[in-house]
């Protein structure tokens, strides 16, 4: 009797619950095809949601993040006299280093003023505190607490105090998401120093991104310095971005100067694009010795009249 | 009798987002920010399977899909895919809770064993064939070895903490319909 009526009953609920399966799948399924066909616009959704979200859990996650901190931190006290040994060894190094960074410092102060070089005013910064990581192991990115309200704008740079972290991409009122230089989908222009060579810092999921598209990996060495390049006019030039590597499969890969274990405070860089020069001669001198552009017969090259 | 009220089920019902939420919470704490080559386990995931084959009505759908979408779009993920897949497998675990009530725990991991790692295949698959990057295999295997290692203990949780228990034969849920 009981079986009867539990089959009626599957009978009569079956059919709505697939009816609300199908409904539920088709809009799942049509959210993913959106993402898929005009990805910016749901991931300016994603960014509003995170936004909504994330800053209300904010007042727990410090204080939690700070305790396990303190608890992982207990753990290392028992290796604290070692640690103590290799910090003192350290330490005489860094004194020789202090003395040279000290020195190379007054000269290139000295250097800049005979040269009358202005560095860039605008490249100013703020700074913004770590809210939350990606939650998952498959993407790399931190999300910080400063967004929209404060100015920043997509794809401006990131860095800790010392390198390059990562860019903007997935802005919210009061948040931002910094897709770091590890993640699968990060590609930054960058040069080698002192070879020059163009490259892009490329990340893979790994500790260390790989450089791609090198012209003669020849003159790269392990060792050398990868800087942002700026090609493109998205990224300010000249951030330091680590030193070359090569993995054992001998692959050049970049060891990120910007401390990964602890980002905590980053920096955000106002970067208002590289400004072009679209000028013809105007830019040497108001009547300039080349005639206008329309006055030109496209076939006459532009220096005849001289 | 309380076990049958619709307050009882609201408030499981409502456990289950909190539970949801806090495994949100832990896992966009920013501890790990270097990139890993395993990846922990989907205690979403696991808890919604466990409850699904144990008390259906405690998770109904609609909750279900709101909770995997966020999830979606909070940890980054394309998002809709992988929740309407996680969706699918929960519905077909609810199916099979009734024919698994009587057996034992290791035919229940087994059939959790196939959806989870349908869900892992299918996922891959479709991201493949829309050209979206696919993460390693390493981590999309570790995620899913690691979800079924943990299941046991999501399970017992939930039976032993939150109190969600199969039901006995013969006892009425809370809205009247017969286990």
């Amino acid at each position: 009797m009981a079986r009867d009526r539990s089959l009626a009953t599957t009978d009569y609920t079956g059919p709505l619950r697939r009816l609300l399966l199908a409904v539920l799948v088709i809009i799942l399924g049509a959210t993913f095809l959106l993402w898929r066909i005009d990805s910016p616009r749901v991931e300016r959704f994603r960014a509003q949601v995170t936004d909504r979200l994330v800053p209300n859990f904010d007042w727990a996650m410090a204080p939690v993040t700070g305790t396990i901190n303190l608890l992982r931190d207990f753990q290392s006290y028992q290796r604290l006299s070692e640690q103590n040994q290799e910090l003192r060894s350290e330490l005489r190094q860094m004194q020789a280093w202090k003395e040279a960074a000290l020195q190379l410092e007054q000269e290139n102060a000295r250097l800049l003023d005979l040269n009358k070089v202005r560095l860039d005013p605008r490249l100013t910064f703020i700074t913004g505190v770590v809210l939350a990581d990606s939650g998952s192991p498959f993407r790399q990115s931190v999300l910080l607490n400063v967004g929209a309200r404060d100015g920043l704008l997509d794809g401006w740079a990131t860095m800790d105090g010392i390198g390059l972290v990562g860019r903007i991409s997935g802005l919210g009122e009061n948040t931002a998401r910094v897709i770091l230089l590890t993640d699968a989908s990060s590609r930054i222009p960058a040069t080698i120093q002192p070879s020059g060579q163009r490259a892009i810092v490329a990340g893979d999921n790994s500790a260390a991104p790989f450089i791609d598209f090198i012209e003669s990996p020849d003159l790269v060495r392990p060792g050398d310095r990868v800087i942002s390049s700026g090609d493109g006019g998205v990224f300010p030039a000249g951030l330091l971005i680590g030193q070359v590597a090569a993995d054992p499969g001998g692959r050049l890969r970049v060891r990120l100067a910007a401390d990964y274990e602890r980002l905590k405070f980053l920096r955000v860089l106002r970067h208002y694009g590289t400004e072009a020069v679209t000028d013809t001669a105007q830019v040497i001198a108001p009547s300039g010795p080349l005639i206008p552009q329309d006055d030109i017969l496209p076939d006459t090259p532009a220096v005849a009249d001289e | 009798m309380s076990d049958l009220s619709p307050t009882r089920l609201w408030i499981m019902r409502a456990g289950f987002v909190l539970l949801a939420m806090v495994i949100l919470f832990f896992q966009l704490l920013p501890l790990e920010t270097t990139p890993r080559w395993f990846a922990g386990p989907n205690l979403l995931l696991a808890f919604a399977c466990a409850w699904c084959l144990r008390r259906p009505d405690y998770v109904p759908m609609p909750i279900l899909a709101v909770l995997f979408f966020l999830a979606d779009l909070l940890l980054q993920r394309p998002p809709g895919l992988w929740a309407l897949l996680a969706l699918i497998g929960c519905e077909n675990l609810k199916n099979q809770g009734r024919s698994l009530r009587d057996s034992n725990f290791l035919a229940e991991w087994i059939s959790v064993t196939l959806i989870i790692i349908g869900i892992m295949l299918a996922n891959r698959i479709i991201l493949a064939i829309v050209l979206v990057d696919l993460p390693g295999w390493g981590l999309s295997l570790s995620e899913a070895g690691m979800t079924l290692l943990i299941y046991p203990l999501v399970v017992a949780v939930s039976h032993w903490l939150m109190g969600v228990r199969k039901m006995a034969p013969g006892e009425m849920d809370a809205l009247g319909q017969r286990a």
